[in-house]
Formats: structure tokens, sequence, C-alpha cells
């Protein structure tokens, strides 16, 4: 592997930035996700009984949201998979074709000249 | 007592797995030492749940696609051990009498040998059958700098694999029906 | 680990995990390189890599608390970025070729890049597979080894293997090179 080729590679593919206004338009967004009322860290004071409610709630929906998350990503492990096999399948068969050819070849030459090749069928 | 020991026999045989049908499944070694050498190693195993899966993304409308799904019906599994080097002569033949001494098990019968002077690629077809029905192909490929073990177990359709001409490349078979070769077989 | 990983300490990532804005903001700003980088080889728009850059850091502030450590962080960055990126590509089917014209905004122009290099580049990325794709970029950017790139897209390292010889193969091929092509077994 030339060493050169992959060092151009790496310098060409060194990682680029956005534009500073879409840093900080992600950055407020974020910002703003984390401070509405399903994103909140506890940082206002609530009464005890609020808190507890609140906990409770928060609780709940997390344990919704990451069933929800972790259907996703099994569903789209699933296709992950399933789009994996379907290349290997694809990939077993060009293997299997390409030397069936290739015994193919030889036979076909044989018949052609025999004294090239050993007779094999 | 002679009727009474056939009938243990048959019993026994009949209990036993060992002594069921031939296993078209063949066992692959780690083959560890070739993958250490090779600059390239392909590996697939795909089972029957694999090969399920694979099938619900196949895509009917696609020739490649259709024609695969075709093949993939009745398959139990798929298996490629695929290694190329960098140089000639990197393996040896004993390296792959693990998998060759499986195939002169009862029930495979070797259909193609080639051996090519020219390419020095030596070529080696097995099937399984039962019921008059390929069972399980067997292929072994060795050139001077690749070697190729492949395995499919299933009720293989030799018809449709030679409709894959084109698809794939695969090449025309002459084949009525997977019987013994015919004569001037080199064994 | 990279240079944006560096100015980022686990004990930043504690206080971003506790809800600290400017440690978030820190985050954003040490990570966001790679990510924008990684959708925008990807996607090959640079609004489409906005959009899924603003989704995966949207999604990482939703699961912060289960991120262990810094090296947790880049691995979930990468991992995620790219496999929506897949996604992304898989079901638009076909990624329309971006016009080659004088700049190659996706690649770096650093230190006089080669410009005959980023055309051959961006040629090869275009026309690869999704996966195939985040491959190089996983090895070439990112700089990981076939192991990790395996772990990051939830492949065998073998495919790895088999994508960067190939993809590498077929640069060499259109490139003209001064040394000899030849591999020396690296994807082993």
């Amino acid at each position: 592997m030339s060493e050169e080729l992959e060092s151009r590679l790496r310098a060409a593919f060194r990682p680029v930035a956005p534009s500073d206004e879409f840093t900080q338009n992600l950055i407020a967004r974020v910002a703003a996700d984390q401070r509405s009322p399903s994103n909140a860290r506890g940082v206002r004071e609530r009464s005890p009984k609020a808190s507890a409610w609140w906990l409770s709630a928060s609780m709940a929906a997390s344990l919704l949201v990451a069933a929800g998350i972790q259907q996703h990503v099994q569903e789209r492990r699933e296709r992950e998979r399933g789009l994996e096999a379907r290349r290997e399948v694809i990939e077993a068969l060009r293997v299997t074709s390409q030397k069936l050819n290739l015994a193919y070849e030889v036979i076909k030459s044989q018949s052609s000249s025999p004294a090239d090749d050993a007779p094999g069928v | 007592m002679r009727s009474c020991s056939l009938g243990i026999l048959f019993a026994l045989l009949a209990a036993s797995p060992a002594w069921a049908a031939p296993n078209p499944r063949l066992v692959l070694p780690e083959f560890s030492t070739l993958a250490q050498k090779a600059t390239e190693s392909v590996t697939i195993t795909l089972d029957a749940a694999l090969l399920a899966m694979a099938g619900r993304f196949l895509d009917g409308n696609d020739p490649q696609d259709a024609a695969t799904k075709e093949i993939l019906k009745g398959l139990q599994g798929i298996y490629v051990r695929s290694y190329t080097f960098d140089r000639d002569s990197a393996y040896h033949q004993a390296d792959i009498d693990a998998v060759r001494n499986q195939l002169s098990a009862p029930g495979w019968s070797r259909l193609v040998e080639t051996r090519s002077r020219k390419s020095q690629a030596n070529v080696d077809i097995y099937l399984m059958v039962s019921n008059n029905q390929a069972t399980g192909l067997a292929l072994i490929a060795s050139e001077p700098r690749q070697l190729t073990i492949v395995n499919i177990v299933g009720a293989i359709d030799l018809d449709k694999l030679h409709k894959l001409e084109g698809q794939f490349g695969v090449p025309k078979f002459d084949i009525d029906s997977p019987k013994a070769p015919p004569p001037n077989t080199k064994k | 680990m990279t240079e944006a990983t560096q100015d980022f300490s686990d004990e930043q990532l504690a206080k971003a995990r506790a809800g600290e804005a400017a440690a978030l903001a820190l985050l954003i700003r040490a990570h966001q390189r790679s990510v924008y980088s990684l959708a925008l080889r990807m996607l090959g728009a640079r609004d489409l890599a906005e959009d899924l850059t603003q989704d995966v850091f949207m999604q990482l502030n939703g699961n912060l608390k289960s991120i262990a450590s810094n090296t947790h962080l880049v691995f979930w960055l990468r991992k995620v970025t790219t496999h929506r990126a897949i996604d992304q590509l898989r079901q638009r089917a076909r990624m329309e070729t971006t016009p080659l014209d004088d700049e190659t905004p996706h690649l770096s122009t650093v230190d006089g890049g080669d410009p005959l290099l980023q055309r051959h580049l961006w040629r090869l990325l275009v026309n690869l597979s999704p996966p195939a794709r985040a491959v190089l970029l996983l090895r070439y950017q990112e700089d990981l080894d076939p192991s990790d790139i395996a772990r990051t897209l939830d492949m065998p390292v073998n495919t790895v293997k088999s994508h960067l010889k190939r993809s590498l193969e077929t640069l060499r091929q259109e490139m003209p090179s001064p040394e000899p092509s030849r591999c020396e077994g690296n994807s082993t």
C-alpha cells in the first residue's frame, strides 16, 4: 500500500468546519431543547411533592422514549443485518459462479486443445 | 437370534444421528493460519435464518435479485471461505485435507474435476444427492494465489443455478441429472 | 484521539451531562467538525449535512446521560452519524452525483491540497455504496483501524478490509501514481 497515497488521502479528508452561523444556531437549538419542560434538568426549584410527581412522570416518559428508541434501534439493526445478509448472499453466489466459470473455461479449453489441460470431466 | 440382532442394528441405525442420512454441511476449519497469510479473506456463513432474512431484502423487480431469490428457495446454508495471497504456493493441499476427507464420505459424488496446467487452477465440484435431488454442493478451487471453498446446503436446483448465466457469469452445465460422471473422468 | 477530543475533557463531559450550557456548547464545538465532515462527505450536500449534524447532536442531547466517557462519546457520534447517513442514502436509493466543478468543498483544501486528487476522490466517493463510503471516511478522516470501523458500522472486519482494498484499487487505477501500485497486505 502506498504510504504517500494514504497520507494524501488523510490530508484530503481532514475534517472541515461548518459555518459559524450554523454552529451558533446549533448550540442555541440544543440549549433550547435542554430548557424545554420535557428536558428539564431540575434547575427550577420545586416542592418535594411536585418533585416526586415530576420524577415519576419523567421516569415514565423516559421509559417510553427509551422503549421507542430501543425499538427504532432494533428495527434499524434488523434492517442493517438484512441488507448485509443480502450483500453476503450475492457475494457468495458471485464467488461460486466465478469458480464454476473457471471450471467451465478449463473444460472448454480442454475440448479445443486437450494438450494444455488435463482431462477432468 | 439373527433377526433379533438385525432388529437391534436397525434400531440403532434409526436412533443414532450418526447413522442418519449423510450431512451436506461440511465442517469447515478456522483456517486461521491461511487467514494470517492472506492479503484478503472472504468468510461468509449464512444459515437458514440469515438466508431468509436476506431473501426479504432482495428486490423481485431487479433481475439479479430475482434470480438470487429463486436460487435461495430450498437452500439451508451457504458457506464460503476464500483466501487470496500475494505469492504463489502460499498454501498447501494438506491445509484442505480436512475438507477433502469429508467429501470422500458416503453421499458425496464428484461431479467435476478440472486440472489446468496452463493456469495451474484446479476445480473440484461435488454433489450430494438424495432421492434424485441434489441436497448439497461443495466446490474447492485451488489457484496459485487463491484458495476458495464453497459449501451450499439444501435443495439445489441445478437448472436455476445454470440459469444464473449472465447474472453472475455462471457457465452452462450440460447436466441432465446429478448422476455419476460419464466415462473418461480422471479419478 | 482526534484534536477535538483533546480539547474536551471527561470533566467537561460530566458538566454537560449535568446540563451546564457552557459545557454543552464546548462539547458541540469540540466534535462538530468530525460529525459535520462525515455527514457532508456521506451525503454530498451542505444542507443535508447540516440537518444530519443537528439531528445527531439533538439525539445526543437526549442520550447524554448514557454516555460514560469521552471515548464512548466519540464512538457514539461516529456510529450514529454514519448509520443515519447510510439510512438516508439507502432511502434515497441513489445519490445524485454532485457536479464536479472547480471547487470540491467537501474535501479539505488546506496545505494547497491537490485538486486532481480531490476530484478523483469525490468521483470515487459518489460511486461507492454507502457502507463502502463510510468505511473510507472512517479510515482516512477519522483514522480508525479496520476493527474499530467494523465495530462502528456493525460490519465484519473482512468486509471492511474488502471495501478498503477495492476502493483504493479503484482510486489507484484512476490516479497516476509515481510509486508502483502494490498493496503490501495492508488489508489484512
